[in-house]
Protein backbone atom coordinates (compact mmCIF):
# COMPACT_ATOMS: atom_id res chain seq x y z
CA UNK A 1 0.00 0.00 0.00
CA UNK A 2 1.29 3.45 -0.92
CA UNK A 3 1.96 6.00 1.86
CA UNK A 4 -0.88 8.18 0.58
CA UNK A 5 -3.29 5.25 0.95
CA UNK A 6 -2.06 4.57 4.48
CA UNK A 7 -2.65 8.22 5.34
CA UNK A 8 -6.17 8.05 3.89
CA UNK A 9 -6.82 4.93 5.95
CA UNK A 10 -5.63 6.62 9.15
CA UNK A 11 -7.79 9.69 8.56
CA UNK A 12 -10.72 7.54 7.48
CA UNK A 13 -10.55 5.53 10.72
CA UNK A 14 -11.75 8.63 12.55
CA UNK A 15 -14.98 8.86 10.54
CA UNK A 16 -18.05 8.10 12.62
CA UNK A 17 -19.42 5.69 10.03
CA UNK A 18 -16.05 3.98 9.41
CA UNK A 19 -15.51 0.27 10.03
CA UNK A 20 -12.63 0.49 12.55
CA UNK A 21 -12.22 -3.27 12.83
CA UNK A 22 -11.65 -3.51 9.09
CA UNK A 23 -9.16 -0.61 9.14
CA UNK A 24 -7.24 -2.14 12.05
CA UNK A 25 -7.05 -5.44 10.15
CA UNK A 26 -5.84 -3.72 6.96
CA UNK A 27 -3.18 -1.80 8.87
CA UNK A 28 -1.98 -5.00 10.51
CA UNK A 29 -1.71 -6.61 7.11
CA UNK A 30 0.42 -3.64 6.05
CA UNK A 31 2.87 -4.28 8.87
CA UNK A 32 1.42 -2.04 11.57
CA UNK A 33 1.50 -4.65 14.32
CA UNK A 34 2.54 -4.51 17.93
CA UNK A 35 3.65 -7.15 20.37
CA UNK A 36 5.96 -7.51 23.34
CA UNK A 37 9.28 -9.28 23.08
CA UNK A 38 9.60 -13.07 23.21
CA UNK A 39 9.02 -14.67 26.61
CA UNK A 40 6.81 -11.79 27.80
CA UNK A 41 4.20 -14.04 29.46
CA UNK A 42 6.91 -16.05 31.27
CA UNK A 43 8.42 -12.84 32.63
CA UNK A 44 5.01 -11.66 33.85
CA UNK A 45 4.32 -14.99 35.57
CA UNK A 46 7.78 -14.97 37.19
CA UNK A 47 7.24 -11.44 38.50
CA UNK A 48 3.81 -12.24 39.90
CA UNK A 49 4.69 -15.46 41.64
CA UNK A 50 8.13 -14.42 42.92
CA UNK A 51 6.57 -11.26 44.35
CA UNK A 52 3.85 -13.48 45.81
CA UNK A 53 6.42 -15.40 47.90
CA UNK A 54 7.82 -12.15 49.30
CA UNK A 55 4.34 -10.88 50.12
CA UNK A 56 3.44 -14.16 51.86
CA UNK A 57 6.65 -13.98 53.92
CA UNK A 58 5.96 -10.36 54.86
CA UNK A 59 2.37 -11.20 55.78
CA UNK A 60 3.52 -14.12 57.95
CA UNK A 61 5.98 -11.88 59.80
CA UNK A 62 3.31 -9.24 60.44
CA UNK A 63 0.85 -11.94 61.57
CA UNK A 64 3.43 -13.38 64.02
CA UNK A 65 4.21 -9.91 65.33
CA UNK A 66 0.51 -9.23 65.86
CA UNK A 67 -0.09 -12.48 67.76
CA UNK A 68 2.99 -11.82 69.94
CA UNK A 69 1.70 -8.31 70.64
CA UNK A 70 -1.74 -9.62 71.63
CA UNK A 71 -0.19 -12.15 74.01
CA UNK A 72 1.97 -9.50 75.69
CA UNK A 73 -0.95 -7.05 75.84
CA UNK A 74 -3.36 -9.59 77.34
CA UNK A 75 -0.81 -10.68 79.95
CA UNK A 76 -0.22 -7.03 80.82
CA UNK A 77 -3.93 -6.32 81.23
CA UNK A 78 -4.32 -9.46 83.41
CA UNK A 79 -1.41 -8.33 85.62
CA UNK A 80 -2.95 -4.86 86.07
CA UNK A 81 -6.32 -6.39 87.06
CA UNK A 82 -4.64 -8.71 89.60
CA UNK A 83 -2.70 -5.73 91.01
CA UNK A 84 -5.89 -3.64 91.37
CA UNK A 85 -7.72 -6.51 93.09
CA UNK A 86 -4.85 -7.09 95.51
CA UNK A 87 -4.69 -3.34 96.32
CA UNK A 88 -8.43 -3.31 96.90
CA UNK A 89 -8.22 -6.33 99.20
CA UNK A 90 -5.24 -4.98 101.18
CA UNK A 91 -6.19 -1.32 101.42
CA UNK A 92 -9.99 -1.57 101.24
CA UNK A 93 -10.18 0.89 98.35
CA UNK A 94 -8.53 1.61 95.05
CA UNK A 95 -7.90 5.30 95.62
CA UNK A 96 -4.81 7.05 94.23
CA UNK A 97 -3.10 6.91 97.64
CA UNK A 98 -3.70 3.22 98.09
CA UNK A 99 -2.45 2.68 94.55
CA UNK A 100 0.80 4.49 95.51
CA UNK A 101 1.00 2.41 98.73
CA UNK A 102 0.31 5.42 101.01
CA UNK A 103 -2.93 4.03 102.39
CA UNK A 104 -4.64 6.30 104.96
CA UNK A 105 -1.38 7.51 106.59
CA UNK A 106 -1.03 11.22 107.37
CA UNK A 107 1.92 13.35 106.29
CA UNK A 108 3.08 13.66 109.93
CA UNK A 109 3.21 9.93 110.41
CA UNK A 110 5.28 9.61 107.23
CA UNK A 111 7.72 12.26 108.53
CA UNK A 112 7.89 10.37 111.88
CA UNK A 113 8.41 7.14 110.06
CA UNK A 114 11.22 8.56 107.94
CA UNK A 115 12.99 10.66 110.59
CA UNK A 116 12.37 8.31 113.57
CA UNK A 117 11.10 11.29 115.71
CA UNK B 1 9.54 -24.02 30.15
CA UNK B 2 9.30 -27.78 30.58
CA UNK B 3 7.59 -30.06 28.08
CA UNK B 4 4.92 -30.89 30.66
CA UNK B 5 3.98 -27.26 31.29
CA UNK B 6 3.84 -26.59 27.56
CA UNK B 7 1.38 -29.46 27.24
CA UNK B 8 -0.72 -28.12 30.08
CA UNK B 9 -0.76 -24.65 28.51
CA UNK B 10 -1.88 -26.35 25.33
CA UNK B 11 -4.83 -27.83 27.21
CA UNK B 12 -5.91 -24.34 28.29
CA UNK B 13 -6.09 -23.05 24.72
CA UNK B 14 -9.71 -24.08 24.33
CA UNK B 15 -10.71 -23.08 27.85
CA UNK B 16 -13.42 -20.48 28.36
CA UNK B 17 -12.38 -17.13 29.78
CA UNK B 18 -14.37 -17.46 33.00
CA UNK B 19 -12.78 -20.85 33.68
CA UNK B 20 -9.35 -19.31 33.20
CA UNK B 21 -10.24 -16.53 35.62
CA UNK B 22 -11.44 -19.03 38.23
CA UNK B 23 -8.31 -21.14 37.85
CA UNK B 24 -6.11 -18.04 38.07
CA UNK B 25 -7.89 -16.96 41.25
CA UNK B 26 -6.94 -20.34 42.69
CA UNK B 27 -3.30 -19.52 41.95
CA UNK B 28 -3.01 -21.52 38.73
CA UNK B 29 0.06 -20.05 36.99
CA UNK B 30 -0.63 -21.75 33.72
CA UNK B 31 -4.20 -20.52 33.49
CA UNK B 32 -3.05 -16.97 34.08
CA UNK B 33 -0.25 -17.51 31.56
CA UNK B 34 -2.91 -18.38 29.00
CA UNK B 35 -4.77 -15.12 29.78
CA UNK B 36 -1.51 -13.19 29.27
CA UNK B 37 -0.89 -14.94 25.96
CA UNK B 38 -4.43 -14.24 24.74
CA UNK B 39 -4.34 -10.54 25.52
CA UNK B 40 -0.68 -9.50 25.27
CA UNK B 41 -1.02 -8.30 21.67
CA UNK B 42 -4.07 -6.25 22.56
CA UNK B 43 -2.22 -4.66 25.49
CA UNK B 44 0.86 -4.09 23.31
CA UNK B 45 -1.24 -2.18 20.78
CA UNK B 46 -2.56 0.14 23.49
CA UNK B 47 0.68 0.61 25.40
CA UNK B 48 3.04 0.83 22.44
CA UNK B 49 0.56 2.88 20.44
CA UNK B 50 0.49 5.40 23.28
CA UNK B 51 4.07 5.30 24.55
CA UNK B 52 6.06 4.18 21.55
CA UNK B 53 8.06 1.02 21.15
CA UNK B 54 10.35 1.44 24.15
CA UNK B 55 11.53 -0.57 27.15
CA UNK B 56 9.10 1.45 29.26
CA UNK B 57 6.22 0.16 27.16
CA UNK B 58 7.28 -3.40 27.95
CA UNK B 59 7.42 -2.55 31.68
CA UNK B 60 3.96 -0.98 31.57
CA UNK B 61 2.71 -4.06 29.72
CA UNK B 62 4.00 -6.27 32.53
CA UNK B 63 2.47 -3.96 35.10
CA UNK B 64 -0.91 -4.26 33.36
CA UNK B 65 -0.96 -8.03 33.83
CA UNK B 66 0.42 -7.88 37.37
CA UNK B 67 -2.35 -5.43 38.28
CA UNK B 68 -4.88 -7.66 36.52
CA UNK B 69 -3.74 -10.66 38.57
CA UNK B 70 -4.07 -8.79 41.85
CA UNK B 71 -7.48 -7.36 40.94
CA UNK B 72 -8.97 -10.50 39.40
CA UNK B 73 -11.10 -11.07 42.51
CA UNK B 74 -12.82 -7.75 41.76
CA UNK B 75 -13.70 -8.84 38.23
CA UNK B 76 -17.38 -9.77 38.36
CA UNK B 77 -17.75 -10.73 34.74
CA UNK B 78 -20.25 -7.94 34.02
CA UNK B 79 -17.98 -6.60 31.29
CA UNK B 80 -15.79 -8.64 28.97
CA UNK B 81 -12.38 -9.57 30.35
CA UNK B 82 -10.81 -7.80 27.37
CA UNK B 83 -12.60 -4.56 28.32
CA UNK B 84 -11.42 -4.94 31.92
CA UNK B 85 -7.80 -5.49 30.80
CA UNK B 86 -8.05 -2.66 28.31
CA UNK B 87 -9.18 -0.26 31.06
CA UNK B 88 -6.18 -1.21 33.21
CA UNK B 89 -3.87 -0.73 30.22
CA UNK B 90 -5.35 2.69 29.40
CA UNK B 91 -5.13 3.90 33.01
CA UNK B 92 -1.55 2.76 33.51
CA UNK B 93 -0.48 4.20 30.18
CA UNK B 94 -2.11 7.58 30.86
CA UNK B 95 -0.47 7.63 34.31
CA UNK B 96 2.90 6.96 32.67
CA UNK B 97 2.35 9.80 30.20
CA UNK B 98 1.50 12.15 33.09
CA UNK B 99 4.57 10.98 35.01
CA UNK B 100 6.81 11.54 31.98
CA UNK B 101 5.30 14.98 31.39
CA UNK B 102 6.08 15.98 34.99
CA UNK B 103 9.59 14.55 34.74
CA UNK B 104 10.39 16.22 31.44
CA UNK B 105 8.89 19.53 32.48
CA UNK B 106 11.25 19.49 35.48
CA UNK B 107 14.40 18.70 33.53
CA UNK B 108 13.78 19.98 30.04
CA UNK B 109 12.44 23.06 28.37
CA UNK B 110 12.04 21.29 25.06
CA UNK B 111 8.52 20.05 25.68
CA UNK B 112 7.09 16.65 24.94
CA UNK B 113 7.98 16.30 21.32
CA UNK B 114 11.31 14.69 22.11
CA UNK B 115 10.16 12.36 24.84
CA UNK B 116 9.14 9.56 22.56
CA UNK B 117 11.92 7.77 20.83
CA UNK B 118 10.36 5.44 18.38
CA UNK B 119 12.19 2.43 17.13
CA UNK B 120 10.46 0.76 14.28
CA UNK B 121 11.04 -2.96 14.08
CA UNK B 122 12.93 -4.26 11.07
CA UNK B 123 10.62 -5.19 8.28
CA UNK B 124 11.64 -7.11 5.23
CA UNK B 125 9.38 -5.10 3.09
CA UNK B 126 10.18 -1.42 2.73
CA UNK B 127 6.54 -0.56 2.10
CA UNK B 128 5.46 -2.30 5.29
CA UNK B 129 8.17 -0.47 7.23
CA UNK B 130 6.97 2.80 5.79
CA UNK B 131 3.36 2.11 6.78
CA UNK B 132 4.46 1.35 10.31
CA UNK B 133 6.55 4.51 10.40
CA UNK B 134 3.71 6.73 9.20
CA UNK B 135 1.31 5.33 11.83
CA UNK B 136 3.81 5.59 14.65
CA UNK B 137 4.91 9.13 13.76
CA UNK B 138 1.30 10.25 13.51
CA UNK B 139 0.54 8.69 16.90
CA UNK B 140 3.52 10.26 18.60
CA UNK B 141 2.75 13.73 17.27
CA UNK B 142 -0.91 13.83 18.16
CA UNK B 143 -2.10 15.23 21.51
CA UNK B 144 -2.21 12.35 24.11
CA UNK B 145 -5.86 13.21 24.78
CA UNK B 146 -6.66 12.30 21.19
CA UNK B 147 -3.97 9.64 20.89
CA UNK B 148 -5.90 7.28 23.12
CA UNK B 149 -8.99 7.67 20.94
CA UNK B 150 -6.94 7.06 17.78
CA UNK B 151 -5.28 4.00 19.35
CA UNK B 152 -8.60 2.49 20.38
CA UNK B 153 -10.14 3.17 17.01
CA UNK B 154 -7.35 2.66 14.51
CA UNK B 155 -5.19 0.01 16.16
CA UNK B 156 -7.73 -1.88 18.28
CA UNK B 157 -10.62 -1.47 15.86
CA UNK B 158 -13.15 -0.56 18.55
CA UNK B 159 -16.45 1.05 17.67
CA UNK B 160 -17.36 4.45 19.10
CA UNK B 161 -19.57 2.79 21.71
CA UNK B 162 -16.83 0.36 22.78
CA UNK B 163 -14.30 3.19 22.95
CA UNK B 164 -16.64 5.19 25.18
CA UNK B 165 -17.16 2.16 27.43
CA UNK B 166 -13.45 1.44 27.82
CA UNK B 167 -12.46 5.05 28.39
CA UNK B 168 -15.46 5.64 30.62
CA UNK B 169 -16.42 8.71 28.59
CA UNK B 170 -19.81 9.86 27.33
CA UNK B 171 -20.48 8.93 23.70
CA UNK B 172 -20.73 12.61 22.76
CA UNK B 173 -17.23 13.30 24.13
CA UNK B 174 -15.79 10.40 22.13
CA UNK B 175 -17.50 11.66 18.96
CA UNK B 176 -16.21 15.20 19.41
CA UNK B 177 -12.69 13.93 20.17
CA UNK B 178 -12.81 11.72 17.09
CA UNK B 179 -13.57 14.74 14.95
CA UNK B 180 -10.85 16.85 16.58
CA UNK B 181 -8.38 13.97 16.34
CA UNK B 182 -9.17 13.67 12.65
CA UNK B 183 -8.43 17.38 12.15
CA UNK B 184 -5.11 17.06 13.99
CA UNK B 185 -4.20 13.92 12.07
CA UNK B 186 -4.85 15.66 8.75
CA UNK B 187 -2.41 18.41 9.71
CA UNK B 188 0.21 15.95 10.95
CA UNK B 189 -0.03 13.59 7.99
CA UNK B 190 0.23 16.45 5.48
CA UNK B 191 3.71 17.22 6.81
CA UNK B 192 4.90 13.59 6.76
Amino acid sequence: MKPSEIKKLIIGSMDVDAAPEEIARKLEEEGVSYDFSKGFSDRVIDKIFKAGVTIVRQTEFVRNLNSAFYRVALTGVAAIVVLLISIFLMEGSISFNSFLGLGDSYDESIVCLLTGN
Amino acid sequence: MSKRSTMIIGSYRQTEENELVKASLGGDKLAFGEIVKRYQKMVARTVKGMLGDSVFAEDIGQEVFIKLYHSLSEFRGEAKLSTYIQRIAVNLTLNEIKRRKRFFSMFSQKGNSEMYEFEVADHENEERREASEIVNKALMRIDPKFRIIVTMRMLQGYSTKETAEILNLPLGTVLSRLSRAQDQLKGILEKL
